[in-house]
């Protein structure tokens, strides 16, 4: 459903910085794909080009970025450039973004937020509707109605989070880009977002990319795994399989370094 | 529950602050070596007015008990604070005897409110919404000249552009009166647009210097707002500009400039002196300037114990209303 072909990311104009280089991804329909690496290998940039989110001065330099959308019901197909996906953004295409404190407009209550989003033929008509079916939505993810009246400083991290997440799922979208929605909580709460999202995905049967520089998280949901490093890709191929068998010696450094429960006790190295 | 606590907690600030304010009023003058019923007795008896020491004995204890001067000094004191909170009295002016210095408190009072009220009102409300739309948009060509603009007027002395106004507009160009004359029956269509008339000049001058004050720091908060992540994220839900600007950068930007306002409304009174004093405008300011110059002690206890109320004031009724448009301090 997307294409990322041959493409070459950066930022600025006269002194080109290459964040991306060269590559070369295709996203499935009904997967969850993972994006690997470490701090600066691309990988939150490759995700904004592909999400179409320029602002930040974003370009890309050469290749295309296609994306395919079939709506859901009428099964009416968009196809696009990632340069015009922003009029697809919370509709066939979201976005969720790490749960930071101020992520969230601190004045303006969570149902509001979640409304807010949504495409004007969900924004009209009748209110008390709209909320029974948020309402709805966040308890299939063990989120009680009282979220929706709180104001953000009221929720826990987790808590934001999670709304965050539901957020993006409520629009009902095709594909759904999650930057680093785990990081900074701590692992029982990382864990119940992971499972809320692959349930969502599971439901929606649409497609899920994560952007994590933890490979445990990518080993707990994804289907697909792309490892980046220094702005390529050096190894993509299903989860299991890189990492049953990592190709590349900068993904077999990576699985090493990962603490294992049956493994070996080495002395640290003085 | 809560809410009652805070609402007491402000309610006991408030009233330290102005006993507090009282306090020092009280004792600053009493730590300068001039004492005024002996300056009063001096000035008497250089007028040639001849008094055995029985009478002056007489008068003296006549004005002490009038400037509330007799007995210790806890006694004073305490007779003083009593004496203003319970029944707002400062006793007659010396220099306008025998009018209640409260009279020409309350003669002066709607005056300032009305001329500072308004204009900086008025300031606030352009400020704010020039200052929002150029840090919204920095690199357009009207958010520069109005930058521009701001950046010249915010450091001007408002003393020094009531000046200039004054000159420009009353003396070159005689548009504008040079002093304040109201004329017009009461409640009526002339007397309303004489004083609108007489107080443009004044009020030109505190709206145009704030106004560029104004500017500039909310356009400062709309700068770093828009870098925040809320107002991305909203950006990638696809939000227009107008709903951005007016749900997630206007609130935001707009809860410290109310606190900036309460602080104005309350200084206003110190900002109001001279220009009160350029135009003649018969407001505190004024009174507060006749009171120095006169010596009269009495007026300018009541005027200063005011200010001291009316700043406390600001602050407290802003204290009260915050809760209503900070959900972070309501549900605390």
């Amino acid at each position: 459903m997307i294409k990322v072909d041959n493409v070459t990311v950066g930022y600025g104009t006269t002194a080109f910085v290459k964040a991306v280089d060269r590559v070369n991804l295709t996203i499935n329909d009904n997967e969850i794909l993972g994006i690997a690496g470490e701090s600066g290998s691309g990988k939150s940039t490759l995700m904004r080009a592909i999400y179409g989110d320029f602002s930040t001065g974003l370009r890309i330099a050469s290749g295309t970025i296609t994306g395919r959308f079939a709506r859901n019901g009428t099964g009416a197909v968009t196809e696009a450039e990632s340069h015009d996906f922003g009029q697809l953004w919370w509709d066939q295409i979201s976005y969720i973004p790490q749960g930071s404190m101020s992520v969230l407009n601190p004045l303006m209550k969570v149902e509001k937020q979640v409304v807010d989003g949504l495409p004007k033929r969900e924004r009209q008509g009748n209110r008390a509707e709209l909320r029974r079916r948020i309402a709805t939505f966040l308890e299939g993810f063990g989120l009680e109605e009282s979220v929706l009246d709180a104001f953000p400083h009221q929720l826990s991290g987790g808590m934001r989070q999670r709304v965050l997440v539901a957020i993006a799922a409520f629009v009902n979208p095709r594909l759904i880009l999650a930057d680093e929605p785990t990081t900074a909580l701590d692992v029982v709460v990382q864990k119940k977002i992971l499972l809320m999202m692959v349930e969502i995905q599971r439901r929606q049967r649409n497609s899920l990319v994560l952007v994590s520089h933890d490979l445990g998280v990518h080993y707990q949901i994804t289907d697909r795994l792309v490892v980046m490093y220094q702005g390529k890709i050096v190894e993509a191929g299903p989860t299991a399989g890189i990492f049953a068998n990592p190709q590349h010696e900068y993904t077999q450094t990576l699985i090493a370094s990962l603490p294992r429960i049956d493994g070996t006790r080495a002395e640290a190295r003085r | 529950m809560r809410l009652l606590r805070y609402i007491a907690g402000r309610l006991v600030v408030y009233a330290l602050v102005v006993v507090f304010g009282l306090t020092v009023l009280f004792f600053v003058p009493r730590l300068g070596p001039t004492d005024p019923i002996e300056a009063m007795l001096a000035k008497v008896a250089s007028q040639g007015a001849y008094m055995d020491a029985s009478q002056v004995d007489a008068l003296r204890q006549s004005l002490a008990d009038t400037f509330g001067l007799s007995g210790s000094l806890l006694e004073q004191y305490w007779a003083f604070i009593k004496r203003i909170l319970l029944t707002g009295d400062f006793g007659p002016s010396l220099s306008m005897y025998p009018t209640p210095v409260m009279e020409l408190i309350m003669n002066a009072l709607p005056w300032t409110f009305g001329l500072l009220l308004t204009s900086t009102l008025i300031a606030w409300v352009l400020g704010n919404f020039v200052g929002l739309l150029s840090g919204w948009k920095p690199e357009s060509s009207s958010s520069r000249v109005m930058e521009g603009v701001a950046i010249c007027l915010y450091p001007i002395p408002y003393y020094i552009l009531a000046l200039v106004l004054s000159i420009l507009f009353s003396y070159i160009w005689q548009i504008f009166p040079l002093t304040t004359t109201i004329r017009g029956a009461p409640w009526s269509w002339n007397l309303v647009t004489s004083i609108l008339w007489n107080s443009f000049l004044p009020g030109a001058s505190i709206v145009i210097v704030v106004f560029g004050w104004w500017v500039i720091s909310v356009k400062a908060q709309t700068t770093a707002l828009k870098e925040e992540e809320f107002v991305r994220y909203a950006r990638l839900k696809g939000l227009g500009d107008g709903r951005i600007l007016a749900r997630y950068v206007l609130p935001n930007a707009i809860l410290p400039q109310i606190t900036f306002l309460a602080l104005q409304i309350g200084l206003m009174f110190n900002g109001s002196l001279i220009t009160e004093i350029l135009f003649d405008y018969p407001g505190l300011g004024l009174l507060i300037y006749t009171a120095v110059l006169q010596g009269d002690f009495n007026l300018l206890m009541g005027t200063i114990s005011l200010s001291v109320i009316a700043v406390a004031t600001a602050t407290m009724v802003i204290d009260l209303i915050y809760p209503l448009i900070d959900p972070r301090i309501r549900h605390r």
